[in-house]
């Protein structure tokens, strides 16, 4: 298997994905070989069948919103690059990281960048804002099927209630990031990736 | 149940009358049972305890005797295999063995370290001759730091279910657990030995040393063996399904007495042998059969924990105690130092090799949970007097550590745990956006997690389970049942949901476009205080569980009910929201029916426009036809299909529709000619590529083979459906298309 993935990943690519993502050269080559083992037919890129195969997802209640945020607007194939910088989203934040380059562009595994995917993954019609349809959907998504919809209508009234401050009733990223500024969203969207 | 206790009565007081208190024994303890449910496992180890003293004080107060003690035959050759099975049969396996070096580094040198130190530093305390204790040997001492260095971590388990533990946590402490009984036991034997032997030479060390590996290993062999053995006979057991579950636990008793006859580790065998059927029998064996092994294993370990627990409350009452404060305070003493400094230095150690390193929390929790129990309870009861002129001391010893460790450290331990979990962020009251946003971050993570396949692939676990694919699952397993409970599961809401949309139409359990639409302008009032703490109830009641990797080992309960109710009504949910897709955006190629033959899955309801529609697209005249007759022949199909299908025909069939119901948008909006302006000629074109992949060879497929998730990867020489390179896509699926009120003509 490993040999097998370092054949066809090149080390140049390697190279660009470490500066793009920040993983480590181990963590690339582990995590192609699973992109390669969901990979059925095998052409270098993953659709949303192969994503759907995964069985956890499938029970998963927001398995379609996770699939869709790997694909970029407009596309059903994804390929390793694409993957990869959709995961980079979830690795975590080293303290090192903090105190490195300002100027650069932000890594992707920054607080903000997270916070921004799993706004992306509320709003659908990528219009910034999260309306109150949007948040009933994913509410709705999340929730057994004992809740009422007024109960979930007014449950997700309030949450927008709680966030909205320029009282659009709906949910712009500044709000966001304002309501979620207490949540230790650090350690909430990281994943421990294998070495 | 009161005969088996008459019995041992008897044969400990020499043939003595029944003790008419023993007939309310086995009654007493159930109603305690029912209010048992509601008290956490740590309470109940103390109460049963408590139920134990009290006996034991009735019986005393009555007969001015000891009352009888447990017989160390019976709680070997009945009381304990029970709940080592229980725990082998349970065990994850996968996780189990990819944490393999670390749990057997605790175990082992853990447990030697701490016997060994235990049984030096109480020498050294018995040397000191103020405790009247100096006719203590050693060896006797050694031999008591064995025994009582056999943690019994069940009650931590308990813990670990409302904490949301680190898995890997879990699965060392439980690992632990097993693998330190048989090496307790080891130990045990082997100093006893010593102590009978007059003169101990260098070559009888290393022959202990020896022993243990033969005693260990040949303990799993003989397990493994009896599992295949077990798995080979239920092969052929699909026209008894009744004895089924008799096969299980013979195979597994008869491991485990095999193994204690060769003078083997009847532990490891036991333990060998559970894992080694679990993973075949399971499959083999017809779902009511499954149900009835699981819980009547759980019924069994319960019984006999709870009995043991009561013994220990009987047995502590009596004349056989001798109290010595210093030996019993530095046995306390000694045992929780030794734990910590155990745990500490093993920790460091080991994590250097680990992947992901012990916290400081994660250690606190193994030192902290080293409760003893039952294994050392019984073991000092094993103790021949004639070696051991001090027995009595060393049984109140022993109790007193039990004690102690059950009753206060099993309490304290959760709010040990939670006092170090406290963030330093002070906590206000807390929004009722928050539980939502937590959880959905925690199923983001679960999500993505799931996708890296976070455990990753490890060698040699590949090169067994091709070994496991080509030879032994062709050997041992019948065919054509694979199995899993999520996919009997979703089967069987196939069919009820078959029967019901053939009955009533479509029922959906999607918001309405209406009631999500329904939206009063203006301010949104302030809710008071109790409507939100309503909010915040039903919340934390109603939001999904986080799919947990592993489910957390309970003796009293299988917890597969929850997760699988969820799992069940995620599943109904995404199979509405693929028919609402597809009866609104009008699919073609899912109601194209295999050339071959009627039989089709249950795709749509009943009662849909699609036949018209294809007659009026459809350029294949041929496949039209069926297509009607077919929908009848659907729901019929459906229930003649075998109770458990394959995972791989869930999969697919989740899959084929997902990529239709992305290639009807397409088509619509083709047709409707609007977006990309695209002929119709080109439709008939695509159309047949995609459906024949779909649909042929998963019915011609007699076999779907055996499904671990890894296989399912392999499992795919199926005509995979490749999306049209020619159509665009146009909006993303599922929901977006869901949600957009509907105005077409479907």
């Amino acid at each position: 298997m490993g040999s097998r993935a370092s054949t066809l990943l090149r080390d140049e690519e390697i190279e660009e994905i470490k500066k793009e993502t920040g993983f480590s050269h181990s963590q690339i080559t582990r995590l192609y070989s699973r992109f390669t083992s969901l990979d059925k037919g095998e052409n270098g890129t993953l659709s949303r069948e192969d994503f759907q195969r995964i069985p956890e997802l499938a029970i998963n209640p927001l398995g379609d919103r996770i699939i869709n945020a790997f694909f970029p607007e407009g596309e059903d194939q994804v390929n390793f690059r694409g993957f990869m910088r959709t995961l980079a989203h979830f690795r975590p934040i080293e303290d090192n990281e903090k105190s490195k380059d300002q100027n650069g562009p932000e890594p992707l595994n920054s607080r903000s960048n997270k916070l921004h995917f799993a706004f992306r993954l509320y709003d659908l019609d990528k219009d910034d804002k999260i309306s109150r349809d949007e948040l009933l959907q994913v509410l709705r998504m999340m929730v057994g099927v004992n809740i009422s919809d007024e109960q979930l209508g007014s449950i997700a009234d309030r949450t927008i209630q709680e966030a909205d401050q320029d009282g659009d009733c709906a949910i712009s990223f500044a709000e966001f990031v304002k309501v979620l500024e207490k949540v230790d969203v650090e350690q909430k969207m990281s994943i421990r990736f294998l070495h | 149940m009161h005969l088996f206790l008459k019995f041992l009565c008897e044969t400990v007081h020499g043939g003595r009358g029944g003790y008419p208190q023993f007939f309310s024994l086995p009654r007493c303890h159930l109603p305690f049972r029912r209010s048992l449910q509601t008290t956490t496992t740590e309470t109940k180890h103390c109460l049963l305890i408590l139920v134990g003293l009290l006996l034991g004080g009735i019986i005393f107060g009555a007969e001015e005797k000891s009352p009888p003690v447990m017989n160390s035959d019976v709680f070997f050759l009945y009381l304990l295999p029970p709940i080592v099975l229980d725990a082998g049969y349970f065990m994850p396996t996968r996780l189990f063995f990819e944490n393999f070096g670390t749990i057997f580094w605790y175990a082992v040198v853990g447990t030697l370290w701490n016997a060994i130190g235990i049984g030096i530093s109480l020498f050294g305390i018995c040397q000191i001759s103020a405790f009247g204790l100096t006719d203590i040997t050693l060896l006797q001492n050694l031999l008591f730091g064995s025994l009582i260095s056999a943690v019994d971590p069940v009650a931590v388990l308990a813990v670990f279910e409302n904490i949301h533990v680190n898995e890997q946590l879990y699965i060392l402490v439980f690992g632990e657990s097993l693998l330190n009984d048989a090496i307790t036991v080891v130990l045990y034997n082997l100093f006893k030995s010593f102590c009978q032997m007059r003169t101990i030479q260098v070559i009888d060390i290393f022959a202990g040393i020896a022993n243990f590996f033969i005693v260990g290993i040949g303990g799993v062999l003989i397990g493994i063996l009896l599992g295949f053995v077990a798995a080979f006979t239920t092969r052929f057991t699909h026209k008894i399904r009744v004895i089924e579950p008799l096969f299980v636990f013979l195979y597994s008793y008869l491991s485990y007495i095999t193994a204690e006859m060769f003078h083997l580790s009847g532990i490891m065998a036991i333990t060998a042998c559970a894992m080694t059927m679990n993973k075949y029998v399971e499959e083999n064996v017809s779902q009511k059969s499954y149900t009835t092994i699981k819980y009547f294993m759980k019924m069994l370990s319960s019984v006999s924990e709870t009995l043991i627990f009561i013994f220990m409350g009987v047995s502590t009452v009596g004349k056989n105690h001798e109290w010595n404060w210093a030996f019993v305070s530095f046995t306390l003493l000694f045992c929780l130092i030794w734990r910590a400094l155990g745990v500490f230095v093993l920790t460091q150690i080991i994590n250097v090799f680990r992947t992901i390193p012990l916290t400081f929390k994660d250690q606190f929790i193994i030192a902290y949970g080293g409760l003893r129990g039952a294994i050392c309870f019984s073991l000092v009861f094993l103790l021949p007097p004639s070696v051991f002129p001090r027995k009595k001391l060393f049984i109140t010893a022993v109790i007193v550590v039990i004690f102690f460790t059950v009753f206060i450290q099993g309490i304290t331990i959760r709010p040990l745990v939670e006092f170090l979990d406290v963030k330093r962020s002070n906590k206000k009251q807390p929004a009722v956006s928050e539980e939502i946003y937590n959880r959905f971050f925690d199923h983001v993570k679960t999500g993505i997690e799931d996708v890296c396949g976070h455990w990753g692939h490890n060698f040699w676990r590949d090169k067994f389970k091709k070994f496991d694919n080509k030879y032994l699952r062709r050997l041992l397993i019948r065919e054509n049942q694979p199995k899993s409970s999520i996919v009997s599961l979703y089967k069987k809401l196939e069919i009820k949901h078959a029967i019901e949309m053939a009955e009533s139409g479509m029922i959906s359990k999607v918001p309405s476009s209406v009631s999500l639409s329904e939206y009063h302008e203006g301010k949104i009032k302030p809710l008071s205080p109790t409507e939100m703490e309503n909010m915040r109830e039903i919340l934390t009641k109603n939001l999904y569980q986080i799919r947990h990797r592993t489910m957390s080992y309970n003796r009293h309960s299988l917890a597969a009910d929850a997760n699988e109710k969820q799992a069940k009504e995620i599943l109904i949910r995404r199979r509405h929201s693929f028919r609402e897709s597809l009866r609104k955006t009008n699919s073609l190629s899912r109601e194209r029916p295999a050339a071959a033959n009627t039989k089709r899955f249950l795709s749509l309801p009943k009662n849909t426009k699609l036949p018209e529609k294809l007659r009026v697209r459809n350029k294949t005249s041929s496949r039209v036809g069926d297509s009607s007759d077919s929908e009848m022949d659907a729901t019929t199909t459906v229930l003649n299909l075998r109770p458990r299908a394959g995972k791989i025909l869930r999969e697919q069939r989740l899959r084929q529709q997902r990529p239709p119901s992305e290639f009807s948008m397409e088509w619509k909006n083709e047709v409707d000619g609007s977006q990309n302006g695209r002929g119709e000629q080109q439709e008939p074109g695509s159309l047949p590529q995609p459906s024949i992949g779909f649909r042929q060879p998963l019915l011609t497929r007699p076999r779907f083979g055996t499904l671990s998730r890894e296989d399912l990867t392999a499992d795919h020489g199926l005509a995979r459906p490749v999306p049209p390179p020619r159509l665009v896509r146009q909006a993303s699926q599922g929901e977006r298309q869901r949600s957009k009120p509907e105005n077409q003509p479907y």
